[in-house]
């Protein structure tokens, strides 16, 4: 019996990089609260994956633009297609992937490694210079971050940078694979399945069939292999192939452990008995190892008893579950050796066209591509929904007389796909950039047929980068479905999202007229005597992953409504982040605004009703009436935010969006929050429920909500805490600080709508040595 | 105008029950042709299909339109606003002339306010189609209820609601009354026994008494007084929707005026196209002459000239007032998704119309039926530009969206003129076209002049 | 209304009528009325009608109406169901006074309607003139003259109508 494993996004060239330094497997995990300047290369601290809600807390923590002390990292960023860490970049250049080799080694030798400085363009050079410079002066809070696609060799090169700037990074031995004993490569089944040394197969929740890379042809031995048995949450292309398909459990479903990025432990418990007839992996393997009814809660048991006295086990075991974690379980952190300096990699080509897989933001490696909320939520930056698409630069584009939805032929490697142009900010000149997890055939109701399989383009020696791609115009149309379609801003409208220097912002300037909170008018002040609350949001920490979007929509019963919808310009988001691109110090710069309801105390969407179902409450709350609205759609139509959703179809209600009125979606709702009917008027209610909930709470022990007690859903889950909601009478909440800071100001301010969501301006922190030449 | 008045509008020779048959005789002795009957299937399909669509409408909810989360307001809300103010001439011709003693009104206000009657009634079906929830429309009234809520009064469409009722009221009343005397001529025309009992009940057993003679005058003339402010004020709110809100392109403080005088701009223009064809159809060349053609060509001619200014008003105060988004509604107008069909409109409504400063073009019936035609088109892209152009381009660009109208869009817009067609089908075979009895209080008026 | 005998003198045109009203008139008998197609500038004073008050009755209902529908606005907005909308004042006046408007109209019609009906008894679907031979032509061409005046016989209104060349004289009910 063999083992292999397959994970399509995998560290396989981060592992190598590591032991080309250091000798031996080890992960570098970066120390963004203790950073001051930090440099990637290629790398997406910031972007979807395991490091995101890690990295985000700690790089937030050190991006605090207040007046009182200001922390705040530069951050530079050097990769081919804009990620969220270059979104949120001080400096970004977008580089060809082939160029990395030579930009690595010549920052090498800026910072001392024995190495000859490859010729660079002048202008690379001088940002070049001006990076190791601020690395230098910051020795010891300076980091620098090389992106898995790079090559081994370029890791192990950032390795030895930091150790020459004392980087705030600790290492630690990698939490998987074990270093001995560890499974088999997916290459290796596949030769033993094509001479048919594997007669029996068990594939456990993997699905090679769809995301091994095509030059592996698995789907192919594996028809050779006599008995083949898939073992999955759904019947995907893998299941398709196989004799027997049986079905999981969800991991919510049934009792497992995990361990997080460092090591920390932690024990799933089951949030609900099994929905269907479903046996979990362990009793799978159970049977094979003569188990014949080891359940999934024993198994779990039986491995972390291993290590402990049997007299305190029962203790230790449900205070661990109780908490959710155990305790101290992190992997030791190691004294890393002295990392080597490298052998240079072969120079790669940095002509043609290189073709960048990178994993989609929702559907991942695919496996997430049946999830339609995550089929809905709009791309970072790119803002598609329901699909993926060639993106590209849009001098590229024009370059190739290629326009917004042109389908093109992208090959390589003697096969070829059709994927949607895309143009896009901050995609380096000769690169197509296409996301993975798209093209699935067996997905399920929601994610079968969405977008172009990237993996059909993919080879086990260039799973990042297809150098020499082919791209064909097809002369036929296909346009991405794009939530939000204007993302430029010039001139007077950059008041919208105003990005300014650090030191700009932090100096009290006075506010422009755009953005007052209170302009002069004719009606009179409501008091607001008990609880006003308020909400700021600070658009330097929105790093624009979409996790407040759908924390909304899993507690607000949001619906989905598919992609026809959406392209016809409906979406039922009751919180969306605009996304808007604007030129700063010599580049377009994007910036991401969390726009939810602004509650405003003058709602022009009020007075409008003709039957109060938009109105007012004693706290500040502009509240809808859902069984009041005869849809008008007035209130919306009146709002200069345009936050307001309308159930043009019953959504949730009758007429719903392929399986999304299966009894077990709906079962999912949340049973705090009314699930809304064709013909009405919904929008973001600051999670009332969350509030009713709180007061009710306080009431029953007479006293007032406490600062911090009423959380909202799209708060909880920002990563980088860069939402605060509270009480405005209150002095010392979060908003009212925050509402005090002197790059504070109200969107839309001058309309008098006096809105109660406010916003912290964007703060970049450039470097001045760039700023002023222009890089 | 004053011209007209005093210029005799008949021909000499007329008698009165010369022209009580001309008038009558279409109704009552001579059948129905081919052509009517053709005119009146084909509305009747059209009827139906209004009825379809109004049912699919019910079935599957306001999503069949084009609309969407930026332009919540589409096609509906243009059909409400375009018919709305072609039920405005109506009113007008009879009230505002009646007034100014412009008696030439009488060959054209009786078609004119049935009309008014038809095209205020199916935009009063508009904005309750285009809600979410239409069933639940008379929550805008205010009546005592186990909810204990009224109607929220600050709301624009609480005014329309006002309004409009108002006038679909006052408009059947002020139309039945102006009728009462002709009811009294058919019935007494009538030759069989049905119409004779018909027409009898309605005209309610009018006599050409003079006392009701004297008390219908001043009540006739009463609601005229009544009707013009009624007219200025529906149309005005209808201003209101837009004006009373925060949105570029909406917020000015033209929009009511500017709107009533849209209103009769389309609504005299309507008022051509149903003269020509009622005219024509009924052979009533010696009622409707080519001097009302002038007369109603000068109307507008004016009302042409004063939207021009409109736009031209609209155009300078946004220049003038600097505001960055009143700004970029102003470029998007000329250059935006919308921008050729604002072209169109542009034409429409004040450059064809100027082709009626030639008094030959005026007189010309051809050329009144087309530059009637044009100018409706143009008046209807002008309403659905207001809310296109406003809606797609709203103060953030993240939430900027075109709306593209989907078939049901265009078939309701489609079958509700056919609905109108339908309905005047019916109203020239039922009732006579033309005010006789004013008809005949003018040709008295035209001999006594000639002495 | 005079319920008993009325005497009809048929004229061609409008003016021999206006002269035989203002004879009747002059010669003092009561119960003049006229039946005609069209108003006829005159023919009230003619026949010595007095004024009509409709218009005073609209005005007495349109002011009540209207200042009924504002009552109605501020009990409900204010006093009944307040709510803060839009932080709008609760009497929100200068747009309360649109749906006045509106009331002031709607009312005043309708009160003239009812006027209307109320002054001249209608709907009356039979009366005594409808008998009369050749009244189909008073709502055509035909201008008839009615006295009612129990005074009055066809041979006095003949003679009182001398050089104006009736038509006919008739006596029905």
């Amino acid at each position: 019996m063999a083992w292999h494993a397959h994970a399509p996004i995998g560290e396989e060239n981060a592992r190598r990089g590591a032991a080309l330094a250091f000798g031996r497997a080890l992960d570098l995990l970066p120390r963004f609260d203790r950073a001051e300047v930090v440099l990637c290369l290629d790398a997406d601290p910031l972007g979807p994956g395991p490091d995101q809600i890690r990295n985000g807390r700690a790089f937030a923590a050190q991006r605090q633009a207040r007046a009182g002390a200001a922390r705040f990292l530069r951050l530079y960023v050097l990769e081919p297609v804009m990620s969220l860490t270059g979104a949120n970049a001080d400096h970004h250049r977008p580089v060809h992937p082939g160029e990395f080799r030579d930009i690595a080694a010549w920052l090498a030798a800026e910072l001392g490694a024995p190495l000859p400085r490859p010729d660079l363009p002048e202008e690379r050079v001088r940002f070049l210079r001006a990076v190791a410079a601020d690395l230098l002066a910051h020795r010891g809070t300076a980091l620098v971050l090389a992106g898995e696609a790079l090559a081994p060799e370029l890791h192990a090169l950032a390795h030895w940078m930091n150790a020459r700037l004392a980087a705030p990074a600790e290492a630690i031995a990698p939490v998987w694979p074990p270093e001995q004993g560890g499974p088999a490569s997916l290459a290796d089944l596949v030769a033993a399945m094509r001479t048919g040394q594997a007669d029996t197969l068990l594939i456990l929740g993997a699905n090679p069939a769809y995301d091994a890379p095509a030059d592996l042809g698995f789907a192919e031995a594996l028809r050779q292999v006599p008995f083949a048995l898939h073992h999955g949450l759904h019947p995907d292309e893998t299941a398709a192939l196989c004799a027997w398909h049986l079905p999981a459990p969800h991991p919510l479903e049934d009792w497992g452990d995990l361990r997080s990025r460092d090591g920390t432990a932690a024990i799933i418990q089951p949030l609900i008995r099994p929905l269907y007839a479903t046996r979990s992996s362990a009793a799978l393997l159970g049977l094979l190892v003569g188990q014949l009814d080891l359940a999934g809660h024993d198994a779990v048991r039986e491995t972390w008893r291993a290590s402990r006295a049997p007299a305190e086990f029962e203790t230790w075991w449900r205070r661990t579950v109780h908490d959710g974690v155990v305790p101290d379980s992190a992997t030791p952190r190691l004294d890393p050796p002295e990392p080597r300096l490298p052998e240079l990699p072969p120079a790669t080509p940095s002509g043609g066209l290189a073709l960048v897989l990178r994993p989609d933001a929702s559907a991942w490696d695919g496996s997430f591509a049946n999830n339609a909320w995550l089929q809905e939520c709009p791309r970072p930056l790119t803002r598609q929904v329901w699909g993926n698409a060639a993106l590209m630069g849009p001098e590229e584009a024009a370059r190739r007389g290629l326009r917004q939805g042109d389908l093109v032929r992208l090959e390589a490697g003697g096969r070829s796909i059709e994927a949607p142009v895309l143009p896009q900010e901050g995609i380096a000149p000769g690169v197509v950039v296409l996301s993975l997890g798209y093209g699935r055939e067996r997905a399920g109701a929601i994610g079968s047929g969405l977008g172009a399989n990237a993996y059909a383009l993919r080879r086990t020696d260039a799973l990042w980068t297809v150098a020499d791609a082919g791209l064909a115009k097809l002369g036929r149309r296909a346009p991405p479905v794009l939530a939000q379609e204007h993302q430029k801003l010039e001139g007077e409208a950059r008041e919208l999202l105003p990005l300014v220097p650090l030191g700009e912002a932090l100096h009290d300037a006075g506010t422009s007229p755009a953005h007052e909170l209170d302009p002069p008018g004719f009606y009179p002040d409501f008091p607001y005597e008990g609880y006003a609350w308020a909400m700021v949001i600070d658009t330097s920490l929105c790093i624009g992953c979409n996790a407040c979007v759908l924390a909304c929509q899993s507690e607000n019963n949001i619906p989905v409504v598919g992609p026809e919808e959406v392209e016809r310009g409906r979406d039922m988001h009751w919180l969306r982040i605009d996304t808007y691109v604007q030129e700063a110090g010599g580049e377009m710069r994007p910036g991401f605004q969390p726009v939810p309801c602004m509650h405003c105390e003058k709602a022009p969407c009020e007075p409008v009703c003709p039957v109060a179902a938009s109105v007012h409450d004693h706290e500040g709350l502009n509240v809808q009436v859902y069984n009041r609205c005869i849809g008008t759609r007035f209130c919306q139509s009146n709002c200069p935010y345009k936050v307001r959703r309308f159930n043009f179809f019953g959504y949730a209600d009758g007429q719903e969006y392929r399986n999304q009125g299966a009894p077990v979606i709906a079962a999912q709702r949340n049973p705090e929050v009314t699930v809304r009917a064709r013909g009405v008027m919904e929008k973001c209610t600051y999670c009332v429920q969350r509030i009713s909930a709180a007061r009710r709470t306080a009431e029953k022990e007479k006293r007032s909500i406490a600062e911090g007690e009423v959380v909202t859903a799209c708060q909880a889950a920002c990563p980088t805490q860069a939402i605060r909601f509270g009480d405005l009478n209150k002095p010392g909440s979060e908003p009212s600080r925050l509402r005090r800071e002197p790059h504070h100001y109200a969107l839309l301010g001058h309309l008098g709508t006096r809105p109660r969501t406010t916003y912290l301006k964007r703060v970049r922190n450039p470097n001045p040595a760039l700023e002023e030449g222009g890089g | 105008m004053s011209a007209t008045a005093d210029k005799p509008t008949l021909p000499p020779e007329a008698s009165y029950a010369g022209m009580i048959g001309r008038v009558a005789d279409p109704v009552l002795e001579r059948r129905p042709g081919r052509r009517w009957w053709i005119g009146f299937g084909a509305t009747l399909l059209l009827t139906l299909g209004f009825a379809v669509c109004l049912a699919w409408l019910f079935i599957e909810g306001v999503g069949i339109w084009g609309i969407n989360t930026p332009v919540v307001w589409g096609f509906a809300i243009a059909n409400f606003v375009w018919w709305l103010g072609i039920g405005h001439a109506g009113t007008l011709i009879s009230a505002l002339l009646l007034i100014t003693r412009q008696n030439w009104r009488a060959s054209i206000n009786r078609f004119a306010e049935a009309m008014t009657l038809f095209a205020a009634t199916i935009a009063g079906l508009f904005p309750i189609m285009h809600l979410g929830r239409p069933y639940r429309f008379y929550w805008l009234v205010p009546y005592p209820n186990t909810m204990e809520v009224w109607p929220q009064w600050r709301s624009a469409l609480v005014w329309d609601f006002a309004a409009i009722s108002t006038y679909i009221i006052f408009s059947i009343l002020f139309w039945y009354w102006g009728l009462i005397p002709d009811l009294a001529t058919m019935r007494d025309r009538a030759r069989g026994r049905i119409a004779r009992y018909a027409y009898g009940a309605f005209s309610l057993g009018w006599r050409g008494s003079a006392r009701h003679w004297q008390r219908h005058d001043a009540l006739y003339r009463a609601m005229a007084g009544l009707a013009v402010p009624l007219v200025v004020s529906v149309h005005s709110v209808v201003g209101m929707d837009f004006a009373a809100s925060l949105m570029p392109g909406w917020q000015e403080t033209i929009f009511p005026p500017y709107f009533v005088v849209g209103a009769m701009f389309s609504g005299f223009a309507m008022v051509v196209t149903l003269a020509v064809l009622v005219r024509r159809g009924l052979g009533l060349q010696a009622v409707i002459t080519e001097r009302h053609f002038d007369g109603m060509g000068k109307i507008v001619l004016a009302g042409s000239v004063a939207m021009g200014i409109s736009y031209l008003t609209e155009w300078f105060t946004t220049w003038y007032g600097g505001d960055r988004i009143e700004y970029e509604h102003l470029a998007y107008l000329f250059t935006g998704d919308y921008a050729p069909l604002y072209y169109v409109m542009l034409f429409c409504n004040v450059l064809v119309p100027q082709i009626l400063w030639l008094g030959r073009m005026r007189r010309n019936i051809a050329v009144a039926f087309v530059v009637s035609i044009v100018i409706n088109i143009g008046m209807w892209l002008e309403r659905i530009l207001i809310i296109w152009n406003t809606l797609s381009h709203t103060h953030l660009p993240s939430m900027r969206h075109v709306f593209y109208p989907t078939f049901w869009d265009w078939a309701t817009l489609g079958c509700s003129i056919g609905l109108f067609a339908f309905l005047f089908f019916c109203f020239v075979r039922l009732v006579p076209s033309v005010a006789m009895h004013d008809l005949n209080k003018r040709l008295h008026q035209e001999k006594e002049a000639r002495g | 209304m005079s319920e008993g005998r009325v005497l009809l003198a048929e004229f061609r045109d409008p003016e021999t009528l206006l002269d035989a009203a203002r004879r009747a008139r002059d010669a003092g008998w009561q119960g003049l009325d006229a039946h005609v197609p069209f108003a006829i500038e005159g023919l009230t004073e003619a026949l010595g009608l007095g004024p009509t008050r409709i218009r005073l009755a609209m005005l007495i209902g349109g002011v009540l109406s209207g200042a009924f529908v504002y009552w109605l606005q501020w009990y409900s907005a204010v006093l009944d169901y307040p709510v803060n909308s839009g932080g709008r004042p609760l009497n929100s006046w200068p747009v309360f006074l649109i749906p006045t408007f509106e009331a002031t109209v709607l009312g005043a019609t309708l009160t003239g309607i009812v006027a209307f009906l109320i002054s001249t008894g209608l709907p009356r679907l039979h009366h005594p003139a409808f008998a009369a031979q050749g009244f189909d032509r008073a709502s055509q061409d035909r201008f008839f003259l009615a006295v009612a005046d129990p005074e009055v016989d066809a041979v006095r209104l003949a003679a009182a109508l001398d050089g104006l060349g009736p038509l006919s004289i008739r006596e029905v009910g």
